[in-house]
C-alpha cells in the first residue's frame, strides 16, 4: 500500500501522543472484566498482549477500540477521547473471521471503505493496493464463503488497513492458521509498523510473541502483571526450562521441590509440571534421584517467554498449593509500566 | 449526502444484494402469501360461504388481499432480523460498529434496507393481486390515492415491524429466541387484525384485544385503500393513520435509541 496516500480525514490532533488506557477498569455482567489497566502504545510499536484465555486481553482490546467504555479510568487514542475521529484512526480485526459469506472480498472491502468515507476512486485504489500487498487480489471476485481460514484472516487484516489506519489492533489474528499464513500475517504487521502503525496484538502465543512484539503485556485475571520487551521478560529467567510427565504431585513434593537451590518458578499446566532452573545437568539427576517413580517423561529446553508466563502469571494458579501460589505471586509478579 | 446517510446507502445496498442473492428468501415471501389466498380464499369461499357484511359477495380470496399485504411485510421484517443475527454471529455487525458512524446510524442503515426490502415484497403481492383474476379490489379513493395510501401504510407498518425486530434483536441473543418471541406475539396479535375475519363479528374480549393491536389499524387502512368499497368501514382512516404512524415513530425511535456500539 503506497504511503504516500493520504486519508481523506485530517488529523486534529498530534500522533506523538500513544494510544493509551489509564488506570482503566471494566466489569462484565457476571463479574469478570479487567481493572486498572495501564497501557500505553507509540506508532511503530508491537505489542501483544499475552495471557490464557478469559484474561482479560480482548475486553482491553474492547477498550481501546472503543465498543466499550471503561467504567474507571480512561482511554486516549494518540491524545484524543474515544469518539468518531479515534475511531477514524482504528482498524481492527476480531477474533473471529468477520466476513459475510454472501458478499466477495471486494464487496467486503468496499463497504468498509464506504463507511469510512472514503471516495470512490480513492477506495477502488487502495482495494487494488491492499489486496495485492495482501496476496489476495487474484480471489478479489469470488465470495468469502469460497475463502480457507488464512486467506480470511488476510481479508480481515485488508480491510482494517484499508483506511490507513494508525493503531491496528488484532484480536488472536493467525490463531489456528498454518504457520506459512501466519508468517504472512506477521511478515504484513511489521510492515505496517514499520510505517508507523501502533500495532496491538492479542495472543496466547508465547513464542509468537517473542518473536515479534517489541513489547509484551502479560495478562492475567483482568490485570496487567508485566509490561516490557521479551528480552527483558526472559533475562530475569533461570536458564533451561523443565517440563516434567508428573500429573499429581503432592504438596510437600512440590515444596520440597520449591526449595531446591537453583530451582525457580513452578507451574503446573495440562497435567505437567513447569520449572526453570540454573542448571538442568545438577537437577534432573536429582529429580529421578528423589521422584524417579512419579516421574514418566522429561523435556529439557532453554528458558523462553513462555517460562516467563509461567513464572509470573503462575498458570493454573488454582493447582498449586495455595500458600505456595500465594507467594510465588507474591515474590514473582512484576510490574513495569 | 452526509457522512451519515452515505453510510446508511452503502449497507442499504450491500442488503439489497445479499436478498437478490438469496433467491429463496425472496420467492418465498412473495408466493406464500399468495399460495394462502389461492388456497385458504377458495376454500372457505367456496367451502364456508362467509356472510358478513364486510366480505363482499362472499369472496374471500379478495377479502384476503390486504391483509396478506400486510402479512408479506410482517414476514419480511423477521427475515431481515435474520439478517441482523447473521452480520452479529459473523462478526460483521462489530466490523460495522467499529466505523466512525454512532451505532445508531449503522442500525438505521440495516432497518432502512429491512423497511424497503419488505415493503417492496409487500408491493409485489400488492401488484400481484392486481393483475390475477379473480381478486376484486375496489378503490375508493382512486388508484392513484389507493395506491399512495397503501404505500404510507407499508411504509410505516414496516418501520413499526422493523423499530420491534430492532428492540427485540438488541436483548434477545439468538435468532431462536427472536423467532419464538416474534411468533408468540406476533402471530396472535396478526390474527386479531382484521386480516383474517372482520373484527366486528368477534366476542367483545377479542374486539378489544383487537383494538388495542397496533396491527390492526394497519390492515384496516389497506381495507380502505383497495378492498372496502365504501368509507364505512370499521375504524376510518384518519384514526388508523395517526394511531399507525403514532406506533411506528415510538417503536422505530426506541429501537434506535437503545442501539449499543456493543453487540
Amino acid at each position: 500500500m503506497p504511503s504516500s496516500v493520504q486519508s481523506p480525514i485530517e488529523s486534529p490532533s498530534p500522533l506523538q501522543e500513544p494510544a493509551q488506557l489509564r488506570a482503566a477498569g471494566f466489569e462484565w455482567p457476571g463479574g469478570r472484566g479487567v481493572s486498572d489497566v495501564d497501557l500505553q502504545v507509540r506508532r511503530g510499536e508491537i505489542v501483544t498482549l499475552l495471557g490464557p484465555n478469559g484474561a482479560g486481553k480482548s475486553t482491553i482490546l474492547k477498550m481501546l477500540s472503543g465498543e466499550i467504555t471503561p467504567q474507571h479510568g480512561s482511554v486516549a487514542i494518540f491524545g484524543e477521547p474515544h469518539g468518531a475521529v479515534a475511531r477514524r484512526r482504528i482498524g481492527l480485526v476480531l477474533q473471529e473471521s468477520s466476513t459475510d459469506d454472501l458478499m466477495t472480498v471486494q464487496e467486503t472491502l468496499e463497504l468498509h471503505g464506504r463507511l469510512f468515507g472514503l471516495p470512490r476512486g480513492e477506495l477502488a485504489r487502495r482495494c487494488e493496493d491492499i489486496l495485492e500487498a495482501l496476496d489476495i487480489a487474484d480471489r478479489a471476485a469470488d465470495r468469502c464463503e469460497t475463502l480457507s481460514g488464512g486467506l480470511r484472516r488476510r481479508l480481515d487484516i485488508a480491510r482494517a488497513l484499508l483506511h490507513h489506519p494508525d493503531l491496528l489492533l488484532l484480536d488472536e489474528p493467525t490463531l489456528a492458521l498454518d504457520p506459512e499464513s501466519s508468517a504472512a500475517i506477521w511478515q504484513s504487521l511489521h510492515r505496517r509498523a514499520g510505517d508507523g502503525v501502533a500495532v496491538v496484538v492479542c495472543s496466547n502465543d508465547t513464542a509468537e510473541a517473542e518473536s515479534n512484539a517489541d513489547r509484551v503485556v502479560i495478562v492475567s485475571d483482568g490485570r496487567v502483571l508485566a509490561d516490557d520487551t521479551p528480552q527483558h521478560l526472559t533475562s530475569a529467567l533461570k536458564n533451561d526450562a523443565l517440563e516434567l510427565d508428573w500429573p499429581s504431585p503432592s504438596d510437600d513434593e512440590l515444596s520440597l521441590l520449591s526449595s531446591w537451590p537453583g530451582v525457580g518458578a513452578i507451574a503446573r499446566h495440562e497435567g505437567a509440571l513447569h520449572l526453570t532452573v540454573d542448571s538442568s545437568a545438577e537437577i534432573v539427576p536429582l529429580l529421578f534421584q528423589q521422584f524417579g517413580s512419579r516421574i514418566s517423561g522429561i523435556r529439557i529446553r532453554e528458558s523462553s517467554l513462555r517460562d516467563a508466563w509461567f513464572q509470573i502469571v503462575g498458570l493454573p494458579l488454582d493447582d498449586l498449593p495455595t500458600q505456595l501460589a500465594a507467594e510465588r505471586k507474591e515474590g514473582e509478579r512484576v510490574r513495569q509500566p | 449526502m452526509t457522512g451519515a446517510a452515505l453510510a446508511s446507502l452503502a449497507l442499504l445496498e450491500r442488503d439489497l444484494r445479499a436478498v437478490a442473492r438469496s433467491r429463496s428468501q425472496l420467492y418465498s415471501s412473495v408466493l406464500f402469501p399468495l399460495m394462502l389466498m389461492a388456497l385458504l380464499g377458495a376454500g372457505v369461499s367456496s367451502g364456508l360461504a362467509p356472510n358478513s357484511p364486510r366480505i363482499i359477495d362472499g369472496d374471500y380470496t379478495s377479502f384476503l388481499a390486504p391483509g396478506m399485504i400486510a402479512m408479506t411485510a410482517l414476514f419480511s421484517s423477521t427475515f431481515s432480523s435474520a439478517g441482523f443475527y447473521r452480520d452479529r454471529e459473523s462478526g460483521l455487525l462489530r466490523a460495522m460498529l467499529a466505523s466512525p458512524h454512532s451505532a445508531r446510524t449503522i442500525l438505521f442503515g440495516k432497518a432502512l434496507s429491512a423497511i424497503l426490502i419488505g415493503s417492496l415484497q409487500a408491493f409485489a403481492v400488492l401488484a400481484l393481486a392486481v393483475v390475477i383474476p379473480g381478486i376484486d379490489l375496489a378503490w375508493q379513493f382512486g388508484w392513484l390515492g389507493g395506491v399512495a395510501t397503501v404505500v404510507a401504510t407499508v411504509l410505516a407498518l414496516s418501520f413499526m415491524l422493523s423499530g420491534l425486530s430492532l428492540l427485540l434483536a438488541l436483548r434477545v441473543k439468538t435468532m431462536q429466541g427472536f423467532h419464538l418471541i416474534f411468533n408468540l406475539v406476533l402471530f396472535p396479535l396478526f390474527f386479531l387484525s382484521g386480516a383474517f375475519f372482520p373484527l366486528d363479528q368477534v366476542p367483545g374480549w377479542l374486539e378489544v384485544i383487537g383494538y388495542i393491536n397496533p396491527l390492526t389499524y394497519a390492515v384496516d387502512l389497506l381495507h380502505y385503500a383497495c378492498y372496502a368499497p365504501s368509507p364505512d368501514g370499521l375504524i376510518g382512516p384518519l384514526i388508523d393513520g395517526l394511531v399507525l404512524g403514532g406506533f411506528a415513530l415510538i417503536v422505530f425511535t426506541l429501537g434506535l435509541s437503545r442501539a449499543p456500539r456493543a453487540v
